[in-house]
């Protein structure tokens, strides 16, 4: 199997690498570049625990072959907060207890970062409806939607 | 999963060359949303596979009134539910995008994909089947276009070879047209459907398109002819609905019964014709 080089932007910097077509991009991710704030759940679309955004949108890095990384702009987790200094998004994670376990909540703050640039003002139903694809087992959601809204409000959207 | 060489050609051509020269040791790779899941299943075993979402002549959704609509291979449903056009002239097909899978889900997955995947239960595909969409492919030999509801024969099978390849869907403009897209599951969003159905007027007319009644998706032609010309009240829809039921033929599974979705597909009918003559 030959191998295949991708050169691709991963959080604001370039990255070269050689992969494996048949590992995912969470496989390289994870496992190639050391970073581990997303998760494998499912590994089958079902639970966004895997979640990054790429060119803008947020996609399961556990349904993306490894090669469809070349030439992309990847965020994940760890490229939100610069200088020690987290996002909104993360701190109202904080703020509102919005997580237990902590397996899922990489899944759901990216999901979360890539919603609030496509709808600065969204309702209740459309925050549950764009993050029904990230489970959580613990929080039961609630505390999860708060902090999504209180983000919201504190950017003047509401 | 298994291994496999990745190709990424740029051209239909270079797609088309390589998929003559593999052969069914080939899979096409688009969204991948499904087509990742089994390989990591290892439902399929390919030895070669061709991502073709680098060929930028299989991007975008075109619009205008003679042509109608033409969704790119490589549309997603995300472009597709957000598309201006596809919003005001095909609103239930907007719908029907934007109710697959999640939204992680939407950014990658493609409807040309979700037609290939023949799936009975396919969100997107019972527009299709409403508005008797083309599906046009190419192969060595050239063009060819076939409709769509000659295109899925069977589960999980359509009449495409495997040097072929779908280069979008056409969607005639009907004016006029009023439609309704329906969809049944246990959980409002990301689940796979019990039933869908879309349902559309035009004049005096229906179209009537269900997914997840049988191997393929279908249109109740009978329905269709005997809804035609008529003044919707409780006696007709009652009619139709036992029409309806002998047209199609669902089956158990661990998501609902027959009976359930037998009742589900009443109700569709009932409601989208009470709508639509709203
Ligand atoms: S691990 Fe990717 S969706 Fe569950
Ligand atoms: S906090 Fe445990 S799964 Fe969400």
């Amino acid at each position: 199997m030959k191998k295949i080089d991708i050169k691709f932007i991963l959080n604001g910097e370039p990255v070269e690498l050689t992969v494996a077509p048949n590992h995912t991009a969470l496989r390289v991710i994870r496992e190639q570049l050391d970073l581990t704030g997303a998760k494998e759940g499912c590994g089958a679309g079902e639970c966004g625990a895997c979640t990054i955004i790429v060119d803008g949108l947020a996609v399961n890095s556990c349904l993306m072959l490894a090669p469809e990384l070349d030439g992309k702009n990847v965020l994940t987790v760890e490229g939100l907060a610069h200088d020690g200094k987290l996002t909104d998004v993360q701190q109202a994670f904080i703020d509102h207890v919005a997580l237990q376990c902590g397996y899922c909540t990489p899944g759901f703050i990216m999901s979360t970062t890539a919603f609030l640039e496509e709808n600065k003002k969204p309702t209740r139903e459309e925050i549950e409806i764009a993050l029904s694809g990230n489970l959580c087992r613990c929080t039961g959601y609630k505390r999860i939607i708060e902090a999504v809204e209180d983000v919201v409000a504190k950017r003047g959207g509401k | 999963m298994r291994e496999f060489e990745y190709v990424a050609p740029k051209t239909v051509k270079e797609v088309i060359n390589l998929l003559a020269s593999y052969k069914e040791k080939a899979t096409v790779l688009a969204g991948g949303t499904d087509v990742v899941v089994r390989l990591r299943d290892e439902i399929i075993e390919p030895e070669f596979v061709v991502d073709i979402k680098h060929v930028d002549e299989l991007k975008g959704i075109k619009f205008d009134k003679s042509s109608g609509l033409f969704v790119g291979a490589l549309a997603t449903m995300h472009e597709i539910e957000n598309d201006k056009n596809v919003k005001e002239f095909y609103p239930y097909y907007a719908d029907a995008c934007g109710h697959v899978g999640s939204k992680q889900v939407r950014n990658k997955a493609t409807s040309v994909g979700n037609l290939c995947t023949a799936s009975p239960l396919g969100d997107s595909l019972t527009p299709m089947f409403c508005l008797d969409a083309i599906v046009v492919i190419e192969g060595p030999k050239g063009k060819r276009e076939v409709p769509v509801r000659e295109f899925i024969t069977f589960v999980r099978k359509t009449v495409l070879e495997r040097d072929e390849l779908v280069l979008g869907i056409k969607m005639p403009y009907i004016e006029g047209l009023k439609g309704i897209y329906t969809k049944n599951a246990r959980r409002h969003e990301v689940d796979l459907s019990n039933i869908v159905a879309t349902i559309c007027k035009v004049n005096d007319e229906y179209r009537i398109a269900y997914g997840s009644v049988a191997p393929t998706p279908i249109r109740l032609v009978k329905t269709e002819e005997f809804l035609k010309g008529k003044k919707i009240d409780d006696k007709v829809i009652e009619e139709a609905e036992n029409i309806l039921e002998s047209e199609i033929s669902p089956i158990s599974d661990l998501r609902a019964t027959k009976e359930y979705r037998i009742s589900v597909s009443k109700s569709i009918l009932k409601n989208s014709l009470k709508a639509l003559n709203n």
